[in-house]
């Protein structure tokens, strides 16, 4: 055909020109396009000029020619295509905005065409849905048509390519994008059964993504973030991303305020009583416990309404305030700023009375003491008992330096804990409140599990929360470990064993308790300084509070879980200690551990020393290992004296029985010492060997060991104290059986 | 009459002058509200010649001169006088008054004192005085037109350097000014000769205002009554027709120049002639549109083809005069953009004709690919797309380049559709006819535009 041959003459003409003289270029299509207006070599021709030269009114005017008359053509389908692109993507760069004016400078009705014949041709179900959202959101009326079916099969993809995570791209564009212009809408009418299908997915995957822990974002950060780990300012900016979007689009903001912006939106939907000027979610708490005042037969169909009202609202809240408090106290599980250099807090019993007790105790009873000690360990758990009852407001001692709000933190603890006895408070909320847990999987929320054994430790109810923490040990082994011990410090992996140490003393296992606590000594390393100064500031503060029922958050750190757990093993020994049948090794080991927060338990002390003297003898064959106390060692060399009673004191090992595991304790104090006290064992071991079994030398020993412990008064008390704790596990153990 | 001239008489010449349009305006403000067009009779142009351009009634009387001084202040009276009369029919009848020629000795100081009226305008930025003047130039012969062009042209394009700038600003208070200008220019400097090729400040000035808005073009155009006919001798509607012959002639013009000059080319100027002629096709795509829209596409056209007579015959004594200089370049060139001008004119509706005609019209002139594809047409091309109108694009929500769209007219009756195809004019008949002939008693006085 000649038109062609016409055609492409002018075109290539055209061509010819581009380079030297646009405008000549331009001229030559201009009249080209007069000649041949169906050609669309020509147009195309020209739409090129305009969209290389940037010019983006003539580049939009000829792409819309182009649409509206070239609507089968390939290529134009490829500039749409990457026009729209353009359109979903976040970058700044010069052509993509471009494109994107080029998109701003065609007519709404275009655009929307474009649009939806865009989407016909993609497959891709992600773009898809992103194409399909620019219009939504640019032409709010295709909502009404377009906005569910998209939703829905957001759902559906997210089903059919198996997502693992409620955190995932589907879900994201559907809850963040699609749902609010849902609901939104007044057009699109809905059924409250959907609705709240909709509220449910919306939930779950704000809280999962409020939630996500931080490994999840390794792995899509890829490695050329790595060096910015380094500065935690850097550590704050560092961006999410949900797999197959964008970072823009990964970003939320403020994700419980959206959520509870779609719980007022659906509860106003499903004609929930609402105030309209709720503000917060925990003004929602409030509404709903109004309304549980005067509805308490949620079995009743009429009120299924206000039983959802008060399910999803309660659990929306209990959710957000449990976040919070864990946020605060094991800030490390979650991804998001400062987490990285924030020491979790552990909820404790708080043991730190155990000196004043027993020194309000006269020495003579102790039958009576014990029995009272029975007792206390009676009140302390309260397994058995109602719930609602007990625990209701105990106080729980915090640290200024170790929490900056302390009270909010409480209070959100508070309120969690309100919504959980409120959702358990009929049968009815309990199972539906349970209906919407068991798909999220709730079960296995390590988060979630920390907040319920905390809350069952507040209501003392420590049984169960002995088994909430074997749970919660299960949950955090299941993670995977590697990585937690190296992004964090081994003994905050231990918050379950401290817990599980505070809970066993709580019901009086002893055994179980020091078990737990020589487990911990060997995640523990010994602190430089001794920390009697920070254990001081609590016990000040609370004097007026019921001995027993006080509970602490402490964080975890050796500095303070090693005086605490010191604390543990000299409550749970004294008893046996003290006891009306002699136990000089219980006894023994009771005065090493006084050495701890000196002179603290001096009357404890003092008590033992009495304790010694009625005995007329004492054997402790780590005396010397252990005790470095000076007050201590005078008064141990002063009970020798004729004055002090002349009592038998065998305190070095090859001198009783307990031949075999001396000299093993000997051994390994000597590894450890040698650099220090080289010369003077050298010397005691050849004496032993000579003067064993022989009396006369047994005097000059003591006096020697004597001398060489007085020069040991300096050395770090918790670094002797530590290997107290781990050479002689067995030992203390076997005291408890 | 009479007893305003006695009066004035007694006056000094300034304060005469002064008070010369201080009567002229009352009687022309009270003739207003009893007619809507006023007759200007002859007393009050006596007056004006007497008392402003200092023409001596009697034969007796001497001949007084303002002094330079006097002339200036004068000026200042006359740019405030059109500053404050916020009547545009009393302007328009003073300034007519004032400056139409009459054909006597007083014409050479009215032109004189125009010339120095409207470039001070342009300095002051006195819009009113500047629209005054985009009138009087349709109103006015041409050969009086290209006169103050010429003032202005020599007042800011060659006097002081960079003055071209303050002319350049004035697109953005009175286009319809600069288009009437655009047309005078054209006129003036019609490059048949070395002296009348445009400067080239003002080329650039030209091209720049033009091709950032090509509508520039079609200000006067549409603001003009569609049965007007432009007489004999008058600026065309619209500079189009002018400025095509520039870029037409433009290659070979120059080329001419440098043989005599032996120099090289200016090139700066030719890629400026480039995007002139973009800018004029651009111009008929948008005259193309609002023709369509008023229904007028095939019915009246924005030159006549009789027009194209001399250009094309320049064009062809260009090409023999420099056939032997080996410019086959810029005949080539010159050529193209000629095809290029008649197949977008033919499209757009701007040219009513058959390409029969253009046949004979370019029979002497040497070959040249696209002008013997525009001659015989496009091929036939397979049945139009229903849901097209052949070569007319809508609009997109803008109007084109700024402008807002124009209302169609409601007085429009209904007419024949517009023709199939552009490229085969649907009215063969028409070429040569008057375009007016299809409008009889049309009440469609104004296409307004702003």
């Amino acid at each position: 055909m000649a038109g062609l041959g016409d055609c492409e003459f002018l075109v290539r003409r055209a061509r010819e020109l581009v380079q030297e003289d646009t405008c000549a270029a331009r001229a030559w299509l201009i009249t080209a396009r007069t000649l041949y207006p169906q050609d669309f070599n020509i147009q195309y021709e020209m739409y090129s000029i305009e969209r290389n030269a940037e010019r983006t009114a003539s580049a939009g005017r000829l792409l819309y020619d182009m649409f509206v008359n070239f609507p089968d053509q390939p290529v134009v389908w490829r500039e749409i295509g990457v026009i729209t692109a353009a359109l979903r993507n976040d970058s700044q760069d010069k052509q993509t905005q471009f494109l994107r004016g080029l998109f701003e400078a065609l007519p709404g009705r275009i655009q929307c065409d474009m649009l939806l014949k865009a989407t016909e041709q993609c497959f891709n179900t992600l773009e898809r849905a992103e194409m399909l959202l620019l219009l939504l959101r640019r032409f709010p009326e295709t909502v009404v048509q377009h906005g569910v079916s998209l939703g829905e099969t957001l759902l559906e993809a997210e089903n059919i390519e198996d997502q693992e995570s409620p955190v995932n791209c589907f879900r994201k564009l559907f809850v963040c994008d699609v749902l609010p212009l849902i609901i939104n809408n007044l057009d699109v009418r809905l059924p409250a059964s959907l609705l709240y299908k909709y509220l449910n997915k919306a939930a779950e995957f704000y809280i999962n993504y409020v939630t996500r822990s931080p490994q999840t974002d390794n792995q899509h950060q890829g490695v050329q973030e790595t060096s910015d780990l380094l500065s935690p300012t850097k550590r704050n900016s560092q961006k999410y991303i949900i797999e197959g979007l964008t970072e823009k689009s990964s970003q939320i903001v403020d994700p419980w305020e959206r959520l509870f912006k779609i719980l007022s939106v659906i509860g106003m939907r499903c004609e929930w009583q609402m105030d309209k000027g709720t503000r917060t979610l925990n003004d929602v708490f409030h509404r709903v416990k109004d309304l549980c005042r005067y509805i308490t037969n949620f079995e009743n169909e009429a009120h299924a309404k206000y039983k959802n009202q008060v399910v999803y609202s309660t659990t929306l809240v209990f959710f957000k305030n449990v976040f919070h408090y864990i946020s605060s106290i094991q800030p490390s599980l979650f991804q998001g700023p400062n987490t990285t250099n924030q020491v979790p807090i552990i909820l404790l019993e708080d043991i730190s009375n155990i000196y004043t007790e027993v020194e309000q105790t006269p020495g003579k009873h102790i039958h009576k003491r014990r029995k009272l000690a029975e007792s206390r360990e009676k009140t302390m758990s309260s397994d058995d008992e109602d719930v609602s009852g007990k625990g209701r407001n105990r106080h729980v001692v915090v640290n200024k330096n170790d929490l900056a709000n302390p009270n909010e933190v409480l209070e959100c603890f508070k309120i969690a804990r309100e919504c959980w006895d409120l959702l358990h408070s009929t049968e009815a909320l309990e199972k539906e409140f349970s209906r919407i847990c068991l798909p999220w999987k709730t079960d296995t929320w390590l988060w979630l599990r920390i907040f319920l054994t905390d809350m069952v430790i507040y209501q003392g109810q420590h049984k169960k929360a002995i088994a909430s923490l074997h749970h919660l040990a299960a949950l955090q082994g299941s993670r995977s470990p590697n990585q937690q011990i190296i992004a964090q410090g081994a003994l905050e992996q231990q918050r379950a064993v401290i817990q599980l140490a505070s809970c066993h003393f709580a019901l009086g296992e002893y055994r179980l308790t020091c078990e737990k606590v020589l487990d911990l000594m060997n995640y523990i390393v010994p602190p430089v300084q001794e920390s009697a100064r920070i254990q001081e500031d609590p016990s000040k503060i609370k004097p007026k509070f019921r001995k027993g029922s006080d509970l602490k958050l402490l964080p975890c750190t050796s500095k303070s879980v090693m005086p605490y757990c010191l604390q543990l093993m000299l409550a749970s020994l004294k008893l046996r200690a003290f006891a009306d049948n002699r136990d000089d090794m219980a006894l023994g080991h009771v005065i090493v551990l006084l050495q701890h927060d000196w002179p603290k338990g001096e009357n404890l002390f003092l008590k033992a020393i009495s304790k010694i003297c009625q005995q007329g003898n004492f054997q402790y064959e780590n005396f010397f290992n252990y005790i470095t106390n000076i007050d201590m060692l005078e008064e141990f060399a002063y009970l020798r004296t004729q004055e002090g009673g002349k009592v038998h004191l065998e305190l070095i090992p090859n001198q009783g029985v307990l031949l075999k595991t001396s000299s093993n304790t000997m051994g390994l104090l000597q590894q450890e010492f040698i650099p220090v006290l080289q010369a003077s064992i050298a010397t005691n071991d050849r004496h032993h060997t000579v003067t064993r079994g022989i009396t006369k030398g047994v005097k000059e020993d003591f006096r020697l060991a004597m001398e060489r412990q007085v020069s040991r008064c300096t050395e770090n008390l918790m670094v002797v104290l530590h290997r107290f704790c781990i050479n002689e596990k067995i030992i203390l153990l076997q005291c408890l059986t | 009459m009479s007893d305003i001239r006695h009066s004035l008489l007694r006056r000094d010449t300034l304060s005469a002058a002064k008070e010369v349009l201080y009567h002229l305006d009352i009687y022309f403000s009270s003739q207003l509200q009893n007619a809507p067009v006023p007759l200007v009779e002859k007393g009050p142009i006596e007056l004006l010649e007497e008392f402003i351009f200092q023409v001596p009634k009697d034969r007796g009387s001497h001949t007084k001169r303002f002094s330079a001084m006097q002339e200036l202040q004068l000026l200042e009276i006359l740019c405030n006088y059109f500053q404050e009369q916020n009547k545009e029919a009393v302007r328009q009848v003073i300034f007519s008054s004032l400056f139409s020629p009459q054909g006597n000795k007083a014409d050479d100081q009215r032109m004189a004192l125009l010339g120095k009226l409207t470039s001070m305008s342009v300095a002051v930025c006195r819009v009113p005085v500047l629209e005054c003047a985009a009138s009087w130039l349709q109103r006015t012969p041409a050969v009086y037109c290209v006169r103050l062009a010429k003032a202005l042209v020599d007042d800011y394009c060659g006097l002081v350097p960079g003055s071209v700038q303050t002319l350049k600003q004035i697109i953005s208070v009175s286009p319809r000014f600069c288009c009437q200008f655009i047309t005078a220019v054209a006129a003036l400097y019609d490059m048949s000769s070395e002296e009348l090729l445009p400067p080239h400040n003002l080329l650039e000035m030209i091209v720049s205002w033009i091709f950032d808005d090509p509508m520039l073009i079609l200000i006067t155009f549409l603001n003009t009554p569609i049965t007007a006919n432009v007489p004999l001798g008058f600026l065309d509607f619209s500079p189009l027709m002018g400025l095509v012959r520039w870029c037409v002639t433009a290659p070979l013009a120059y080329r001419r120049k440098q043989k005599a000059a032996g120099g090289q080319l200016p090139v700066e100027s030719q890629g400026l002639y480039s995007k002139l002629h973009l800018s004029m096709l651009q111009g008929l795509m948008v005259l193309q549109t609002h023709l369509t829209e008023k229904n007028l596409y095939g019915r009246l056209g924005l030159f006549h083809f009789d027009q194209l007579v001399p250009l094309v015959e320049e064009l062809g004594q260009l090409c023999d005069e420099l056939n032997p200089l080996n410019a086959e370049q810029e005949m080539e060139l010159a050529l193209d953009r000629l095809a290029q001008a008649l197949q977008v004119s033919m499209a757009t509706g701007a040219l009513l004709c058959a390409r029969d005609d253009l046949r004979t019209l370019c029979a002497r002139l040497p070959h040249n690919n696209l002008m013997q594809l525009v001659i015989s047409g496009p091929v036939q091309p397979q049945p139009a797309h229903p849901s097209l109108t052949p070569g007319y694009y809508p609009h997109i929500h803008t109007p084109p380049l700024g402008y807002p769209s124009l209302p169609a007219h409601p007085a429009l009756p209904a007419h024949t559709p517009i023709p199939a195809h552009p490229a085969v004019p649907a009215i063969p008949a028409i070429p040569g006819h008057p375009v007016q002939t299809f409008m009889p008693g049309m009440a469609f006085p104004f296409r307004p535009m702003r």
